[in-house]
């Protein structure tokens, strides 16, 4: 231990006094260690603002969509489908809210975009139609006034809640509840205004829409029969599986999809959702971190290169100390210390390089960054294995000098 | 198995060392049959070529015999493997060089403590040992200073203060006076016949006769064997020399 202690200090002495080489030297495993965790501190915070924003949407949720998205990439299946016109009607709903017992609600989804007026001023913002349930399934939450009721829906009435947004774009500082907006030149009464949402992880304004009665929306607005979507929401995450197969066997029976056929419709859950975004964005992750490692491998050759040439320039000091009763293993010992001092010392410069890198980016861009102890464990451990990797043949190199030529050496 | 004395701290018998160099086999030495016992003062000698260095080698434990047997205090070393050997420098023999060799970024005090890092023996008042070391040459005041620092007979003393550190059988002292102006050279062959008084065993290789008449007995080297021995009759004083040689800067005092 104490002679552990002794080589450590013996290599910091033999670093400091090439400081700008030394330097140099570790800058490879700086970079290497530094672009490593950075990167995979930014695919930690992507996957982890991803799946917030996922989760955001609602809980539990199960998306039933017209048309099967498995068979998008089959050609043929898709020209089909296209002269069918597939599509999701309000008896698919009723047949789902009769039918299902593992689900708490349903409710259809319109989606669209309009021109919406008032007094002097207009913008184009979505259109988000659903049923008096909507409010729940989408997470929203009311600020003042309040949400379409069930006889607004069955009534087709003209009344809107708008999301902040709109309210700064029409009105300003004027309270919208009670008046008359233009939505593709129809009246619509404001109800009610909605919480603000922000922007989610792409950066998308979320409160930047207007919410109707679905029916109101087909009938009046749009002229449609169907719907884009139903959004249905599971009784609890545990049984969220075995809820969208409960869906989905109610809607094979209630379309007439015979056994073997494959369904016109697909049904996807959150969980699905969050497992192929989790999946890509750590696909993301370990490509890029792989990327970035290469630096830590020319980093690794360039401790070597040094290691090389500091052998050389103390082949004498070599030879002195093994004349003086230094074993090979005490010299192997010490050119490998001094390998792994300088790949640690990088490493932890890389870290802290890399945990300034990700606090810059999560304060000044859009990126959210999170560094977890995993990374900078992973990044210590290999910037050793590194140094002890490519430390250990100029440490033979020196180790296996032989003091006599040593000593004579220039 | 020959038999050894007990005051015998070094015994070789007829020692070969043949180096190839391609395909020539170059004899270095040739049957050295050396005896050298405990408390003696011995100069090796000889022309360039004679062996010397490789003997010192041998004798030193930096390199083995091609054949014939080497006793450095009643271990036989002829078979040694690499860290065997360097475990006997270590504790059996102190060097001194004539290019001093110390490490240069390390200060005075490291530079003794040196044989002490490699030893495996743990010692007691290892740090009173270093400095002891250091005080025997005369240096205490510079234990911090670097070798850069000191001249060069000064760099020579701690070498020996190194030397001296593990208490090893035998002090190998290759030309230490090569590379200093005679006055220094004569103040460390003082130093050497203090050693030698206090009863440490001391072989110096030279080729400067002057120097070899400080010690007891002088061994001629030539072509690989020993080509004659005598008992230096009239042992030099470095002390009396010392005396009577004015010191430079009082000659320059004088010149003035």
């Amino acid at each position: 231990m104490k002679r552990l202690l002794e080589n450590i200090r013996i290599a910091f002495q033999a670093l400091f006094l090439n400081k700008l080489r030394s330097f140099l030297t570790m800058l490879g495993i700086i970079i290497g260690v530094g672009a490593v965790v950075a990167m995979l501190s930014i695919g930690a915070g992507a996957q982890q603002s991803v799946i917030q924003s996922v989760q955001g949407i609602g809980s539990n949720l199960i998306i039933i969509t017209p048309g099967n998205s498995g068979e998008e990439n089959n050609l043929g299946a898709r020209f089909m489908l296209a002269g069918q016109q597939v599509k999701l009607k309000a008896d698919d709903l009723q047949a789902i809210e009769r039918g299902a017992t593992l689900i708490t609600k349903a409710a259809p989804v319109v989606f669209n975009s309009s021109i919406i007026l008032y007094s002097n001023s207009s913008t184009q913002s979505s259109i988000y139609a659903s049923s008096e349930k909507g409010l729940e399934l989408y997470n929203m939450d009311i600020e003042k006034g309040k949400f379409y009721s069930k006889s607004d829906v069955s009534n087709a009435s003209n009344v809107a809640v708008i999301g902040q947004t709109v309210i700064n774009k029409l009105f300003g500082k004027i309270d919208p509840i009670g008046k008359i907006i233009k939505i593709d030149g129809k009246n619509f009464k404001v109800i009610g205004t909605l919480e603000t949402r922000g922007t989610d992880t792409f950066g998308n304004d979320q409160d930047d829409f207007v919410s109707i009665p679905v029916t109101t929306a087909q009938n009046k607005l749009y002229g449609l029969d169907s719907y884009n979507m139903i959004l249905a929401q599971s009784t609890s995450e545990e049984v969220i599986g075995e809820a969208s197969e409960e869906i989905e066997s109610i809607l094979r029976r209630h379309r007439g999809i015979r056994f073997g056929e494959s369904e016109d419709f697909s049904v996807r859950n959150q969980t699905q959702i969050l497992d192929v975004i989790s999946t890509i964005t750590n696909i993301f992750t370990v490509v890029i971190a792989g990327i970035a490692s290469i630096s830590l491998l020319v980093g690794g050759i360039g401790i070597m290169n040094i290691m090389l040439v500091s052998v050389t320039e103390r082949t004498r000091e070599i030879g002195i100390r093994k004349a003086i009763g230094a074993k090979n293993r005490d010299i192997l010992i010490q050119f490998l210390v001094e390998s792994i001092v300088l790949s640690i010392t990088g490493g932890i410069l890389g870290i802290l390089f890399a945990i300034l890198i990700s606090v810059l980016l999560s304060n000044y861009t859009v990126l959210d960054t999170s560094i977890t102890t995993l990374p900078i464990i992973i990044a210590l451990s290999f910037s050793t294995v590194v140094g002890l990797f490519f430390g250990i043949y100029p440490a033979m190199r020196a180790a296996r000098l032989n003091p006599i030529d040593a000593l004579r050496y220039e | 198995m020959t038999e050894i004395n007990q005051d015998t701290v070094i015994k070789t018998t007829d020692i070969t060392k043949i180096y190839r160099i391609g395909n020539i086999k170059v004899s270095a030495l040739r049957g050295i049959n050396l005896e050298i016992t405990r408390g003696e003062f011995v100069a090796i000698m000889g022309p360039s070529g004679s062996g010397k260095s490789t003997l010192m080698n041998i004798i030193g434990c930096l390199d083995t015999p091609t054949s014939g047997q080497y006793f450095l205090n009643n271990i036989d070393i002829s078979k040694l493997n690499d860290n065997e050997l360097a475990g006997i420098r270590n504790k059996e023999v102190g060097f001194v060089f004539q290019t001093f060799n110390l490490l240069s970024r390390t200060n005075i005090y490291g530079n003794v403590e040196l044989p002490m890092i490699y030893s495996k023996d743990r010692v007691a008042n290892k740090k009173r040992r270093i400095l002891d070391a250091i005080e025997s040459v005369g240096l205490s005041d510079w234990i911090k200073h670097r070798p850069s620092e000191l001249s060069g007979g000064e760099k020579q003393r701690v070498a020996i203060a190194r030397a001296l550190v593990n208490g090893p059988s035998i002090i190998l002292a290759d030309e230490p006076t090569g590379n200093l102006d005679s006055r220094t050279g004569e103040e460390i062959m003082l130093i050497f016949q203090k050693l030698n008084n206090e009863g440490k065993t001391i072989i110096l290789v030279t080729h400067e006769l002057d120097i070899a008449k400080h010690t007891h007995k002088i061994i001629y080297l030539r072509d690989g064997i020993i080509h004659g021995q005598e008992e230096v009759k009239k042992q030099l004083s470095a002390e009396e020399i010392l005396r009577e040689m004015p010191r430079l800067e009082d000659r320059l005092v004088e010149n003035i």
